[in-house]
């Protein structure tokens, strides 16, 4: 499937995890962002990646245990990036390039690059 | 299909079917019932074949993780509850695992048993940081092989296998008490959650992404589920057959994991009993590793991080944090004092609580076309799914009322 392609949101983009061109695993669609209003049109503008998307999702007092866990970090996605649906969402678009692995580059730092095969 | 990698694919799943839960409840159940209990574990190897064939296919077709296509098809909030209760049953099930390996090392050493979980963990978490997934997984899983000495002891007293033929037909002992059924019912139960934990199929087919399967690779995972884990399966049939042959009649309680080791050692003396324990300390080894590396593959994929051991742990960054908190946790609840043997009934009774919402999404993603095209579920691996949901479901529902009326299986 491609981003042109008629889709059903929820079932077909939610929690999907996400790839970027290089293979690399980098979040899942917590959330998607539209754009229009009442009585316009509506056109899917983002994907929503990140802790902050949980917001609307859980209940309040699980939102607080994210917050304090994981932060509200909220990166978007434009759909211009997708490159194509299917059991997970590919991209067209290195991760770091859309500030998907900042997370995973900082823990990065900590870890020594020594003694594995 | 390669047959040396398919050899080694079936020995590697011999191998690593073995960990604590089972040796310990093995040897119980033959010791209290004979033979009459083979049969569960005949029946349950069924159900872990059943899903780890599904778990395989679903990662070579759908190229992604259970769990990753777990969070999809259950949403966001059911998917959370999903992970929090697995991620307790596996932690639980890593201590035990973790202190399994140190009594085994305090047995093989006479250092302290405390001493021996950190060393034992310490080994545990090198050889994880060193070795890329597939040496650990066939490390532990070869070196497991040493297991074998228990087959070979049930060969050596002369077992009478008449009677061990006769357990595999399903069956209720006759003659027992309303406090004995009861103790029999809670010892089936355990037994079927000991042979189905849930790390296992999380961490077959995380395992099946990190090889890269793809569809060409469904012939070599629908036989090493079957002969592989069906083998397996035959080591703590093995186990539970000399405990009744050896520890029944003489009314030995195996109530401490060492029990188990004797079995090879009366008829091979002390070597016997080194290999036995070497076996059971590889065993247990493996387990202790995949049910951290589950916990982390759960995570991770929940929340869309780079995973797996193919990668270099500074190339999966959260991931190797995971795996090495997780350790260390498992290490920490260890260390308290709590006894390992009464971590192996939390973890058998936990896992056994958390089976069925474990299993369901497993069930439905590997029926579902839009993920599995062709290789969805036909008619005959549906049935066998359906059945063996409906058995671990009846297994939740009695598990706790079991274990507080048979005080955890004393009766």
């Amino acid at each position: 499937m491609t981003p042109s392609d008629p889709l059903k949101v929820i079932s077909q983009l939610l929690d999907l995890p996400l790839i970027d061109c290089n293979g690399n695993y980098c979040g899942i669609v917590d959330d998607v962002a539209f754009t229009g209003g009442a009585g316009k049109e509506a056109r899917l503008e983002a994907l929503l990646v990140g802790p902050g998307a949980y917001r609307g999702r859980m209940p309040r007092w699980a939102m607080w245990l994210v917050r304090t866990v994981a932060g509200d970090r909220l990166t978007r996605v434009p759909m211009a990036k997708i490159k194509s649906i299917g059991s997970a969402v590919e991209l067209n678009t290195a991760a770091e390039k859309l500030g998907l692995h900042a997370v995973e580059n900082r823990v990065r730092r900590h870890i020594p690059r020594v003694g594995a095969m | 299909m390669n047959p040396l990698e398919l050899t080694l694919g079936i020995m590697t799943a011999v191998g690593g079917f073995v960990d604590i839960s089972e040796l310990v409840f093995a040897a119980k159940a033959g010791s209290i019932f004979g033979y009459a209990l083979i049969w569960v574990f005949a029946l349950s190897t069924g159900g872990i074949m059943v899903f780890g064939e599904m778990s395989g296919r679903v990662a070579a077709v759908a190229k992604q993780p259970v769990f990753n296509l777990m969070r999809h098809r259950l949403g966001l909030k059911l998917g959370l509850i999903t992970l929090f209760a697995s991620l307790i049953a596996n932690l639980i099930t890593c201590a035990a695992e973790v202190g399994g390996v140190a009594l085994i090392l305090r047995y093989l050493t006479g250092a302290p048993y405390a001493l021996m979980a950190v060393v034992g963990t310490a080994i545990l978490m090198a050889s994880m940081w060193v070795l890329p997934f597939k040496w650990i997984e066939r490390t532990y899983g070869l070196l497991g092989l040493f297991m074998i000495a228990f087959i070979a002891a049930l060969v050596a007293i002369h077992a009478p296998w008449g009677k061990i033929a006769g357990g595999f037909v399903p069956q209720i002992p006759h003659g027992l008490s309303t406090k004995e059924l009861l103790v029999f019912a809670y010892f089936a139960v355990a037994i079927v959650s000991a042979v189905m934990f849930p790390y296992e199929a999380y961490f077959y087919s995380s395992g099946g992404i990190e090889e890269e399967w793809g569809p060409k690779d469904l012939p070599m995972n629908k036989i090493t589920c079957t002969v592989g884990f069906g083998l397996g399966s035959l080591l703590s049939i093995a186990i539970l057959a000399s405990s009744a042959q050896l520890f029944g009649p003489a009314n030995v309680g195996p109530e401490l994991l060492g029990s188990s080791a004797l079995e090879v050692a009366i008829p091979f003396g002390w070597v016997g009993l080194l290999i036995a324990l070497l076996g059971m300390l590889f065993a247990i080894s493996g387990a202790a590793i995949e049910t951290c590396m589950a916990n982390a593959y759960s995570i991770s994929q929940f929340f869309g991080w780079e995973w797996g051991r193919h990668r270099k742990p500074w190339d999966a960054p959260r991931f190797t944090v995971t795996w090495i908190v997780l350790f260390l946790a498992a290490l920490a609840i260890i260390l308290t004092g709590v006894d390992p043997m009464q971590l192996v009934e939390y973890a058998v009774l936990f896992s056994i609580l958390v089976l069925p919402l474990t299993y369901l999404p497993l069930l439905l993603l590997a029926g579902d076309k839009s993920y599995m095209k062709e290789h969805a579920n036909g008619r005959f691996a549906k049935s066998l799914g359906w059945f063996y949901f409906a058995l671990i479901t009846l297994a939740a529902l009695g598990a706790l009322p079991l274990y507080f009326l048979t005080s955890g299986g004393q009766g």
